[in-house]
This record gives C-alpha cells, sequence and structure tokens, in this order.
C-alpha cells in the first residue's frame, strides 16, 4: 500500500459566493498536486488563501466548480460520492476542524467519540472499546460524561481528535491543529502526531505553525495568496531555502 | 527580518496621568443583564445535573423508561376529570420528588412561571360572566356597564382544576429534567418510539441555542469595552437589533460547519448513540405503576 496514490488533484476551482448576486470570491485556482499514501504534507499560506477550503475538498465536504479530484481510486464528487464509496472514503479520510466547536456537537465526550464509530455501522461492543481505549491513550477519560462544552480549548482539541481517531482513517486532514493551543497540549500533539506517522498514516496539515512543519511533516505545498500553488516539494528543500518561500507565505 | 510595522505620530502621544479611583464602577446595561441571565438560565437548564448524579428514585430507572413513565402519568394527568384523580397525581408527583431527592424549592422555582401564566390566562374563568354558578365573592351588585362580576363556585373549581392539571404536569417534565443529564435524556429520547428527525433537531437545536447566546454576550462585552458610559436602553435595543443579523449569519455559517462535521463522521440523518443497560426489574415496575396510573385516571 505504501506509495500508492491516494489523492490526485487536476486543475481545481472553487469559488465563494457562486450562487449569489454578489461576484464570486476565488478561494482555489488551478490547484494539481497528487499525494501517496504514508506521506506527510504541510499545507501553507496566508490567512484567506484557502487552505481550509482545500482541506474541505479533500474531505468531500464541498465540491470544486471544475477541476477533478480522485481519492482512494474513485472521484470524489457530489454525483459519485455516494453509497459503498462514500462509506469506504469516510472511513478513510478523517478531518480535524480548526474550530472544536464546531465539531463538538453531541451531549458527552463518550457520545462524541462514539459517533463517528456507530455512524460507520461498527459494531456497538466495538464503538465502545474504541472509546474506552482512546479516551485512556489520550488522557481524558475523566472527561467521559462531561458535555463538551464545558471543557477548556485544549480538551476540546483533544476530543475532536478523538473523535476523528474513532473511525481509525488511513488519511488525516488537520486544520490548523495547534491553533489556539498552550505549549503542553502543542507537545501532546506533536508526540500524537509522531506516534501517527510512525504507523505511516498519511496527514495532510494546513498550518501557520512552522515548527510543526519542520517536526512532522516531509513536503509542503504553499498556496499563495492568489489562491494557486506557488511551490510545492519535500520539506527539506524547503528548510534550505525557506528565506525563498516566506514572501509567498 | 520582517520589517517593523510603522505607527502613525499619534500613537507616541504619551496620556496624561489619571487617578484610577473614585469612580462609582458601573452598571451593566439591560441588554448585557439580560443575555447573561439567558446564558445562565440555558446553562442551569441544560447542564444543570443538580440531581442527576444523587441516588435516587428516578435516577436509578433506566432513562429512556423514566421518560417513557413520566410522559404516561403527563398524559394521565391531562385525560383525567376527576379532581381525586386528580390529587392523587399530584401526590404521586410529590413522592416522586422526595424519592428522587429533588429539592421542592427547585421544583417550585421550574414550576412558577407556567403557574402564573396558566392563572392569568384562566383568569375570565373564575368569574360569572364566563362560568355561570353559584356566585361566592362579589355578589351584591358588583359590576361594570351592566356586566355582573362575581366569582363563582363552579368557575373557582374550574380554573383550580385547570390550573392544578397544567402544574402537575409541569412537576412532572421537571423532574425529568433535574433527574437526567443532557446526554442521558437524548439517549432515552433517541431509544423511544419518537421519530429520529425530531431528536436530531432537538439535540441540535439545544447546542447551538447555547452557543449563539454565548456569541451574543460576548458581542456585548465586547462593544462595553469600548464605551465609557452605560447605554440608553433604546440606544442598546439599536445595537442589538442591528447586530441581529450578523447573529444570524454567524448561525448560518455555524450550522454549516456543524453539517460539515457531521458528515465527515459518517452521518446519514440518523444519530447512533451506545444503548444503556437493558431494562431491569426496576423499569419494569416504574413502567407498570405508570400505566396502571393511566388506567386509573381513564377509569375515572
Amino acid at each position: 500500500m505504501e506509495g500508492k496514490e491516494i489523492y490526485r488533484l487536476e486543475r481545481v476551482c472553487y469559488n465563494y459566493g457562486h450562487q449569489g448576486v454578489l461576484p464570486p470570491l476565488s478561494a482555489l485556482k488551478d490547484i494539481s498536486f497528487s499525494i501517496r499514501h504514508g506521506e506527510h504534507v504541510a499545507v501553507l499560506g496566508a490567512n484567506g488563501s484557502g487552505k481550509s477550503t482545500l482541506l474541505k475538498i479533500l474531505n468531500g465536504l464541498i465540491f470544486p466548480m471544475s477541476g477533478i479530484v480522485e481519492c482512494l481510486g474513485g472521484k470524489v464528487a457530489e454525483a459519485t460520492l455516494t453509497g459503498a464509496f462514500l462509506r469506504r472514503f469516510r472511513e478513510r479520510v478523517g478531518f480535524v476542524f480548526s474550530e472544536p466547536d464546531a465539531q463538538l456537537f453531541c451531549p458527552t465526550v463518550g457520545d462524541e467519540v462514539a459517533f463517528g464509530p456507530l455512524q460507520l455501522d461498527l459494531p456497538k461492543d466495538e464503538a465502545e472499546r474504541r472509546v474506552n481505549e482512546l479516551l485512556n491513550m489520550l488522557g481524558i477519560a475523566a472527561l467521559r460524561d462531561r458535555p463538551p462544552y464545558t471543557l477548556s480549548a485544549g480538551e476540546k482539541k483533544k476530543v475532536a481528535i478523538a473523535s476523528v481517531l474513532a473511525a481509525n482513517p488511513d488519511v488525516l486532514l488537520l486544520d490548523e491543529p495547534t491553533n489556539g493551543l498552550d505549549p503542553r497540549t502543542q507537545v501532546w500533539l506533536f508526540e500524537l502526531l509522531r506516534g501517527l506517522k510512525e504507523l505511516k498514516k498519511t496527514f495532510i496539515i494546513a498550518t501557520h505553525d512552522l515548527s510543526l512543519v519542520e517536526d512532522l511533516t516531509d513536503r509542503v505545498i504553499v498556496i499563495a495568496e492568489g489562491h494557486e500553488v506557488a511551490a510545492d516539494g519535500p520539506r527539506a528543500r524547503y528548510s534550505e531555502t525557506r528565506t525563498c518561500y516566506w514572501p509567498r507565505i | 527580518m520582517a520589517p517593523v510595522a510603522r505607527l502613525p505620530d499619534w500613537f507616541k502621544e504619551a496620556k496624561p496621568d489619571i487617578c484610577l479611583t473614585g469612580g462609582r464602577g458601573s452598571r451593566r446595561g439591560f441588554v448585557e443583564k439580560t443575555l447573561a441571565n439567558l446564558e445562565s438560565f440555558l446553562r442551569d437548564t441544560l447542564y444543570g445535573e443538580n440531581a442527576s448524579a444523587k441516588q435516587g428514585l428516578l435516577q436509578g430507572i433506566t432513562p429512556h423508561v423514566r421518560i417513557a413513565g413520566i410522559i404516561i402519568l403527563v398524559a394521565s394527568s391531562a385525560m383525567t376529570a376527576n379532581a381525586a384523580m386528580l390529587g392523587f397525581i399530584v401526590a404521586v408527583a410529590a413522592i416522586i420528588t422526595l424519592a428522587s431527592r429533588v429539592s421542592f424549592k427547585t421544583a417550585a422555582k421550574r414550576v412558577a412561571p407556567s403557574f402564573v401564566f396558566t392563572f392569568i390566562l384562566s383568569l375570565p374563568v373564575f368569574f360569572s360572566f364566563m362560568t355561570p354558578g353559584a356566585e361566592v365573592f362579589g355578589a351584591g351588585g358588583a359590576g361594570i356597564n351592566g356586566l355582573r362580576v362575581s366569582v363563582t363556585r363552579e368557575g373557582f373549581f374550574s380554573a383550580a382544576f385547570f390550573l392544578t392539571r397544567v402544574t402537575t404536569a409541569v412537576w412532572l417534565a421537571s423532574l425529568v429534567v433535574e433527574t437526567t443529564t443532557q446526554g442521558d435524556f437524548f439517549k432515552g429520547m433517541i431509544r423511544l418510539p419518537i421519530p429520529a428527525f425530531f431528536v436530531t433537531a432537538l439535540f441540535m437545536t439545544f447546542r447551538y441555542m447555547f452557543i449563539l447566546v454565548k456569541i451574543a454576550e460576548d458581542a456585548a462585552l465586547a462593544r462595553k469595552s469600548r464605551v465609557i458610559r452605560v447605554a440608553a436602553l433604546s440606544e442598546s435595543q439599536r445595537w442589538f437589533a442591528s447586530r441581529a443579523t450578523f447573529m444570524l449569519k454567524r448561525s448560518i455559517a455555524l450550522a454549516q460547519e456543524v453539517n460539515m462535521a457531521m458528515a465527515s463522521r459518517g452521518f446519514n440523518g440518523v444519530v447512533k448513540v451506545i444503548d444503556g443497560k437493558g431494562m431491569a426489574r426496576g423499569d419494569f415496575l416504574w413502567l407498570g405503576f405508570t400505566v396502571f396510573v393511566v388506567l386509573l385516571s381513564i377509569r375515572f
């Protein structure tokens, strides 16, 4: 499986406001790249450059105006993302939103973590087992019966990550994962991602956190303010020549 | 090295020394106070788990059976036309309150608003122009424009019966709220034969109502941090009305994000949860008792 192509994007464009009366606002222009299994990719770019939009497209939550998105050998489009492919896609690709409040909608932390496995029709005892193991692994077992609203920002992020990991996805999409986290929780997140990296999970991280890029990724895609890919290459090259990327970010 | 931002000259002007003491403190404006109260009320309602952690009668019953039993008792109070039967249901509610270790004060707080509202609503029923009968108060000629205004015996009993019935129903419902955590409440609802759409809608409404009130409260605080006097009520109301559009947009954006987050984790329209324990002997006894009460209320 290693090295097998997971994503292929070809000339993907996305506009916001395309259905309204106001002129459409370009979010992504002519984006093309492919991602292989086991790659750890950082998506960098200024605020509003389209990083979050790109991750939503990769998760099949919104669909491009033009261009092709393929994942796991199937076309990710409104018409094709149904039935067995949809199920396989949701099992394999997990998305951690930048805003945990949008992601945590269940009455308790335990229900939140169980939500994904149950929606994917895993047996209830298996879902229960995963909830227990994940909460213990992430050190948040004591929060199990707490409503997510009452948690701190760091705890919410942990629960949001646990809720995605519960489905055991092969590909993790993380939108600004270190946003609003204190240094201790950031270290915790680094360790977790390092562990996932060792398990050969693929992850794509949209971030402004350059230490995360340095420590955990091996490829960098830079999206310029013009919403197109400005650079795409190994992280090592980016590290050597980061001054060349800076003005574009 | 990144260039340092060029700041305007007025940034460099020093402010004169001021005495930071002696003020009278600031009062909270009407809008801020209303939002803070609303938030606190929602917090108490949605997340208040006062008696749910205690050991008690209702707490020992599986959530969906507990809710079903209370619905049956509420139905009994709505169906009975017999004062003695209604009195029996009131006694049952009182015993459940005691046995579930819910304080009567808390129950009264929950019941009071509906009691007052129902009392106002049923006020005309007391009087002879709505309910003719034997006059017990105001007899002897009190009247407005020739219309006799007096409280009749029949009117008094009808209004009192209606008031007791509504109060009992709200009291019973408040017992579920007091003894059930939010999580258990929704799990219980999902296990009852209620269309999934309604439960999901209720579940989402509860969750996001709170966040939206919080956004409104934060907006009010952000405004407060930039004003130096308590705004007039009309000014605050105007400001709040202008923020309503912003709130609506925020709520739509939030709803879209939530929808995406749910879709991302495989949601297809039906919320699935890990079932709790199966029914125990106590659950059957509770259900049997409530069915017995409803049968009595049909009979009498």
